[in-house]
């Protein structure tokens, strides 16, 4: 499904080049739940970002699903995200001036689905949210944000699914229901999942955890079920 | 497109500070155009509707003397084929009520067959030949009320004895007059016969009319008396071509109102691409969302251009219904300046063309700022710091259609290339030095050593702050501050030339038409009744007959007017008053060649001209003009030039002749005196009732009546005007609203950190008046340079550079910004730090 050779990614920090990732390789089954960790400043959102086409290498080669990430350009890489990839954020990322049902409705909407309104109604009922569609994002407390979010990035039953820290900013009980939420809806699609996370207890519920530390791939080591 | 639409209409739905910003912004640059634009339609419409009743028939042949047997036997052979003939003669005179109080009137004799077209309207309402019969007369209401008598009163014109048969309400030919001198005193003509005043040397405006018959062409019965009649002083007019002042007033009247109209939309302009960069700026979050999630680049575009051209059609919606609602206070504020009633009916062709424009405008503002939607990188919702892409690869390759467009826009609207021209030049040296102006207060506050109190030091680093719109602030309120003092600096040039307080020399009356027998006991009764002594300057009427070798005949005429673009070769037709000296008047001087000697004037007869004269007659020192004195003809050498001061209310003459050169030619006098004013109206009355055919014009009444006439356009250009200062407020509120978020942050941070309520209000008040002044300073020295072009070139009046206005300028500009800027953002220091720093 995934496949990462020597990827380098540099960015200029303050004027500054500052490598964040360093020649990383990674394969990820069909299928298979990948828990990204490491120390913050590690390289692992640069990473699930490369991953989803958000960014270009410096150097190396992303494959996703057969695409070669490099060869797409700007509007073909958003179409390539609309289509296959599913992201969930640390920080929900939802769009402020849409209600909860629209949030969930854009990737329906700008596929073109006509009942793009109605699915996201039952989605967001599948997350426990069925009562809340008109609310806008403030008027939602974070796990109900975080909750749409998950919604809106299974909508289109997408084959890649990626998940920056999805419980960092949420307490451990909520942090936990969302992870289940997020595994449940993963396994039912049957679809990959690329997590990254710095919870240990998180991180052992993947397949198989991928540490980076400085930009390096330093562990890569199944989980012990 | 479904996507794009929906999320435009969302977006807005949410984003209402934007859309009030934009709505307003639009919505009064529409209201300019569309209230301003349908003003001006109208006034072209009347006058071209209303030309055969303004010039009085289809064709008009207007003389300053008798008319010629030549004349009356070409209009008698157009009567012959069936054209209706009404003739009419006008002139100044006075009239005395029975108690001996006496007014300067405006005196027009009819014969029954006028009107030719339109109606007298009288009370009581009868025809006008049956009040006219005998020796009845009909006068406008003000001279009732300025000698106190009622209709059936006598009154004395010149000789004869008159009764008030009624009052005239309106007179098709005379349009509102601007400026009369008097009220109106309609006769018959064996009135004017009895009072004596249509003597010869009087100035007596002959009009004959004449309105044709369907079978002839105004234009052919205009060429077949152009060939019968020689005299170019004789105007022959065909009603398609009158006016041709009043047409160009009304022309640059319509420019006017068309380029407040643009002035309105291009800061509308300014506030709609200010206010889109701020909300794009507010966005950029939500696009890199959009992008994540799989929107492309012509998507997110489309629903950012449909979001603001739904705004901005909503808002030339609105713009147009104001526009329509302000018409009738728009039509009041004119009304002392158009010479019609104009109904201020909205003229749909400008309300289609208003929406159009703001529509186009709206766009092509907020293309620059929407096409930022290609920056925006989809990483930026993992890193904030994601270095913003560069503008696309050749940024002119987009401002370049859109510069074009707007300049398309203004050229349009402008009516003509070069006024569209000279404007887009003009708005692009303001904003330009606006902009930098802007910029170069950023650059300053960058190198400035932070020192001073903490208000101080952080209000100037306030203008740094990131996002913070220095340069729209200072170019909206710039624009702004540039019309009013523009505005107040025309005003106050104009009223210097008319201050006639501080002139001291200026005389209480000028008195016309004193007679050769009359001077002695003229100069007598003045010394009795007013214990000065008049001054008399003995005058010729003439016409010019030749300059050089040409003779000045009708051909030459039309050909000099052909050459000026159709404009009245004025001084090859006027009436001249010559007179004689063997000194230069006072408030003349030579400027070209040298006054006569005497022995010079012996030899022959020599001529000094007012420089312009000489200028537009295309003649020099050493050549020679010819006058037609009443049939007699006087050729003399230019001498030298002169420089008038026409603004010295003294006697002054374009022509000067040597002393002796006009010696048997037929002569009046011209007095003046300077009287206390407690002893003008009884002189007036005594010179009236002893010389009835003696003229005394007020100075005092007549510059108060122009000063009336300067005040009400005055008040119409400011409140006209306003339409654009509007504008330009709305902006200012609009860039200052942008930075609220950042403000409420920072005053949040420093009240955390111990600062009082005080100290963070002191920070905004220094930010907000440094922003004032600059853009006081730029506005106004801007101002000074509209403000000379338009004296210097347009009205040709001389400068004037009151150094208030100048400070009261950069004042307002201060006041305002800090006005403006804290009644937008005193709500950010209620409010408490925690929530605050929490959403953070």
């Amino acid at each position: 499904m995934i496949h990462v050779r020597d990827v380098v990614m540099r960015l200029s920090s303050g004027g500054r080049a500052v490598t964040v990732l360093d020649g990383v390789s990674l394969d990820v089954a069909r299928g298979e739940c990948v828990a990204v960790t490491g120390p913050s400043g590690s390289g692992k959102s640069t990473l699930l970002g490369l991953l989803a086409g958000l960014d270009t290498p410096s150097a190396g080669h992303v494959v996703v699903d057969g695409v070669d990430l490099g060869r797409l350009g700007e509007d073909a890489l958003a179409r390539f995200r609309r289509d296959r990839v599913g992201f969930v954020f640390q920080s929900y990322h939802l769009i402020p001036t849409l209600t909860a049902v629209e949030n969930v409705a854009v990737p329906l909407e700008l596929a073109g689905a006509r009942d793009a309104r109605t699915r996201a109604a039952a989605l967001l009922a599948e997350v426990g949210l069925g009562a809340r569609g008109h609310h806008y994002p403030v008027q939602l407390s974070g796990g109900e944000q975080q909750r749409v979010a998950l919604a809106r990035a299974v909508s289109r039953e997408p084959g890649l699914l990626l998940a920056d820290e999805p419980t960092g900013n949420l307490d451990s009980a909520t942090g936990a229901a969302i992870i289940d939420l997020l595994l449940r809806l993963n396994r039912e699609r049957g679809s990959t999942l690329v997590l990254v996370t710095h919870d240990p207890a998180l991180a052992a519920q993947a397949d198989r955890q991928v540490a980076l530390r400085d930009g390096r791939v330093v562990a890569a080591a199944p989980s012990p079920v | 497109m479904r996507f794009a639409l929906a999320m435009a209409w969302r977006e807005t739905r949410a984003g209402w500070r934007h859309v009030v910003t934009v709505l307003a912004c639009v919505a009064l640059g529409v209201a300019a155009l569309v209230g301003v634009g349908s003003i001006s339609v109208e006034l072209q419409r009347t006058l071209a509707r209303e030309a055969k009743t303004l010039l009085g028939g289809d064709v008009e042949v207007r003389a300053m003397r008798a008319v010629p047997a030549a004349v009356s036997e070409a209009v008698a052979r157009l009567g012959e084929a069936g054209a209706a003939i009404a003739s009419t003669r006008e002139l100044v005179g006075m009239v005395r009520g029975a108690d001996g109080g006496s007014l300067l009137v405006e005196v027009k004799a009819v014969d029954g067959a006028y009107p030719l077209y339109g109606r007298v309207e009288t009370r009581p309402a009868a025809p006008l030949r049956e009040l006219l019969s005998g020796d009845g007369v009909v006068v406008e209401e003000s001279l009732l009320h300025r000698l106190g008598i009622t209709p059936g009163d006598a009154i004395a014109l010149g000789a004869a004895r008159v009764v008030v048969r009624g009052v005239l309400v309106s007179e098709p030919d005379r349009p509102a007059s601007l400026v009369s001198l008097g009220p109106r005193v309609l006769i018959g003509p064996r009135s004017l016969e009895q009072s004596g005043l249509a003597a010869l040397g009087s100035r007596v405006r002959q009009r004959v009319l004449l309105r044709l018959p369907a079978t002839t062409r105004p234009a052919d019965a205009r060429a077949a008396l152009a060939a019968a009649i020689d005299d170019p002083s004789i105007r022959i007019s065909a009603y398609d071509d009158a006016q041709p002042g009043l047409k160009r007033f009304l022309d640059q009247l319509g420019t006017y109102l068309g380029l407040v109209g643009l002035v309105s939309l291009l800061v509308g302009g300014v506030g709609v691409a200010a206010s889109v960069a701020t909300y794009m700026r507010r966005r950029r979050p939500t696009i890199a969302v959009l992008k994540c999630l799989g929107a492309d680049t012509r998507t997110l575009l489309l629903t950012y251009v449909a979001q603001t051209e739904l705004i901005g059609l909503l808002g030339s919606a609105l713009g147009a219904g104001l526009g329509i609602a302000l018409l009738p206070a728009l039509v009041a504020v004119t009304r002392g300046v158009v010479p019609f009633a104009l109904e201020g009916r909205a003229d749909p062709g400008t309300i289609v063309r208003g929406l159009a424009m703001g529509g186009a405008m709206t766009l092509l503002c907020a293309l620059w700022p929407l096409l930022r939607v290609r920056e925006v990188r989809p990483a930026e919702v993992l890193r904030q710091e994601v270095a913003p892409r560069a503008r696309g690869r050749a940024p002119w390759l987009a401002a370049l259609p859109i510069a074009l467009g707007l300049a398309g826009l203004a050229i349009a609207q402008a009516g003509t290339w070069k006024i569209g021209a000279i404007f887009v030049g003009a708005a692009l040296a303001a904003l330009v030095l606006l902009a930098a102006l802007g910029r170069g207060v950023v650059a300053l506050a960058r190198r400035l050593p932070r020192r001073g109190a903490l208000a101080w030091r952080q209000g100037v680093s306030g203008l740094l702050r990131p996002g913070g719109q220095v340069p729209g602030v200072i170019v909206a309120l710039g624009v702004g501050v540039m019309l009013l003092v523009a505005v107040a600096l025309l005003e106050a040039s104009l009223g210097a030339q008319l201050d006639h307080e501080r002139r001291r020399e200026t005389p209480s009356f000028f008195f016309i038409d004193v007679q050769a027998d009359q001077r002695a006991p003229f100069e007598r009764l003045v010394r009795e009744r007013a214990g000065v002594t008049p001054t008399l300057t003995p005058v010729v009427r003439a016409r010019l007959a030749a300059v050089g070798d040409e003779p000045v005949t009708r051909a030459l005429v039309d050909a000099r007017r052909a050459a000026r673009g159709g404009q009245q070769p004025s001084f090859l037709i006027r009436e001249y008053a010559l007179t004689t000296a063997s000194v230069p008047p006072e408030g003349n001087t030579v400027t070209v060649g040298r006054w006569w000697t005497e022995a010079d004037a012996r030899r022959r007869p020599l001529v000094s001209l007012e420089e312009e004269m000489a200028r537009a007659l295309w003649v020099d020192v050493g050549g020679t003009v010819a006058f037609d004195v009443q049939g007699v003809r006087v050729e003399a050498e230019v001498t030298s030039l002169r420089h008038v001061d026409w603004q010295s209310f003294s006697t002054n003459f374009f022509a000067i002749l040597s002393p002796g050169a006009l010696d048997g030619a037929p002569t009046t006098w011209v007095a003046t005196a300077r009287v206390p004013p407690a002893v003008e109206t009884e002189l007036q009355d005594a010179v009236v009732r002893a010389f009835p055919n003696v003229t005394a014009v007020p100075v005092r009444d007549v510059l108060e009546r122009v000063n009336g006439l300067l005040a009400q356009m005055a008040f119409a250009i400011r409140a006209i005007a306003g339409f654009s200062i509007g504008a330009g407020l709305v902006v200012m509120v609009a860039a200052l609203t942008a930075t609220r978020a950042q403000r409420l942050y920072e005053s949040v941070i420093l009240r955390t950190l111990g600062a009082t309520r005080g100290v963070v209000a002191r920070a905004f008040a220094v930010e907000y008046a440094c922003l004032g002044v600059v853009a006081g300073v730029g506005g106004t020295a801007l101002a000074v340079a509209l403000a000379w072009i338009v004296m210097r070139f347009l009205l040709e009046a001389p400068w004037r550079l009151p150094p208030l206005t100048l400070l009261a300028g950069v004042l307002t500009a201060t006041v305002l910004s800090v006005a403006v800027g804290f009644l937008t953002t005193w709500r950010l220091l209620g409010q408490k730090p925690l929530p605050v720093l929490r959403r953070e």
